[in-house]
């Protein structure tokens, strides 16, 4: 059976969660030292972390590695004009591809008889 | 030589004169702009009809023999605002249906009290709670409207939910208002067939299966798009009924 969007999203939420786990019960700790002994904020973190967890996890690495803290901001802030410019051009794209491929009729098709009433019948009777 | 100073924009400041055309012309653009996206947005927008909760006429009493079978539907025999032999459908409040009242009804006299939806044909009671929305009564007895086969159609239309197309929503119908019709119809809410073509002057079908139960499990998926469905068109009394063949939905090319 084909999987569909809200399988995809199942599946991605369910990873998410795992990372959650991991991330707020030990992860943490390593990638911030102001984290450690604090426990009552982490269950406040799990929605983002099952939302954005390919970040968490590819901070977690490059902080792990011993990068500094302008360096492991970098990749993100780099693409930031692109994916602005990205943006505006995907959503006019978005908006006429979306106009294109909407349904547009038939507004006036005429219904088909394929079998004529066999006889007036009761069926209440029945 | 002396540089020029840069100029800046400040948003409590004067402006500086040099940066005056610029943001003059960047205002009547986006004025402009949002003019436009504001016409573009509403001229596509399809027409939401004329349906309508009627409030004015106050709270409807209709006696009527109900048929529960598929969704439970009023056979006017007494009413001041609804002709005799008139079928109402019946919903609850907000997004809810009536089958778990009507089915004790089903094929008994009874009164309902509430207020009417209308759009065009299409004619909706929303019943109030208890006894006093939808209750028998007792001592009358009255045979529901015989059923009558119509043949069997392939018809090309859009699945709606009843109490939004008839008003409850405006748009009660279309791709935007797909998720609300789902949420009616899971919730009882009688869906409806508006065809693009009458089949005796008639274009809003009570949807049900080929065996006359509810379709709705098998619907849900096809609403709010133009689809061609096959199924028996029949009529009983006032209320006409496509019992489809739900296989058979293809989505209209």
């Amino acid at each position: 059976m084909p999987m569909d969007i809200l399988d995809i999203a199942g599946i991605y939420g369910l990873l998410g969660a795992c990372v959650a786990v991991v991330f707020l019960l030990w992860g943490i700790d390593r990638v911030d030292p102001n984290a450690r002994g604090a426990w009552t904020f982490r269950p406040l973190l799990v929605p983002g972390v099952v939302l954005i967890w390919p970040l968490v996890l590819w901070r977690w690495w490059r902080i792990s590695r011993g990068e500094t803290l302008g360096k492991r901001h970098r990749p993100p802030r780099l693409a930031q004009d692109y994916l602005a410019l990205a943006l505006a051009l995907a959503i006019p794209v978005l908006l006429v591809a979306a106009l294109l491929a909407r349904q547009n009729g038939p507004y006036e098709r005429p219904a088909v008889m394929l079998e004529g009433p066999a006889a007036e019948q009761d069926k209440s009777a029945q | 030589m002396t540089e020029r100073p840069d100029s800046f924009f400040i948003g409590w400041a004067p402006p500086p004169r040099r940066l005056r055309g610029f943001l003059i012309a960047v205002v009547l653009g986006l004025l402009a702009l949002f003019a436009l996206t504001s016409y573009l947005t509403a001229a596509t927008q399809d027409d939401p009809g004329d349906g309508a909760f009627r409030f004015d006429w106050g709270r409807e009493t209709v006696v009527g023999v109900l048929q529960a079978e598929p969704y439970p539907v009023l056979h006017v025999l007494e009413s001041e605002r609804f002709g005799q032999g008139q079928a109402l459908m019946l919903s609850g409040f907000g997004k809810r249906g009536v089958q778990d009242r009507g089915d004790p009804l089903d094929g008994k006299v009874v009164e309902a009290s509430g207020v009417a939806l209308k759009r065009g044909a299409l004619d909706m009671l929303q019943v109030r709670g208890g006894a006093e929305g939808l209750g028998p009564l007792e001592g009358r007895e009255a045979p529901l409207p015989p059923v009558v086969s119509l043949g069997r159609w392939r018809i090309t239309g859009e699945i709606c939910d009843g109490k939004c197309y008839a008003g409850a929503m405006r748009p009660g119908q279309g791709l935007a208002h797909k998720a609300c019709a789902n949420l009616c119809l899971i919730g009882g809410v009688p869906p409806v067939f508006v065809a693009t073509d009458d089949i005796e002057g008639q274009r809003f079908f009570l949807l049900a299966d080929a065996e006359g139960g509810a379709v709705t499990e098998a619907i849900l998926d096809q609403t709010a798009t133009l689809v061609e469905i096959e199924g028996e068109v029949t009529r009983r009394g006032a209320l006409f009924v496509f019992n489809i063949d739900p296989q058979t939905i293809r989505l209209a090319q």
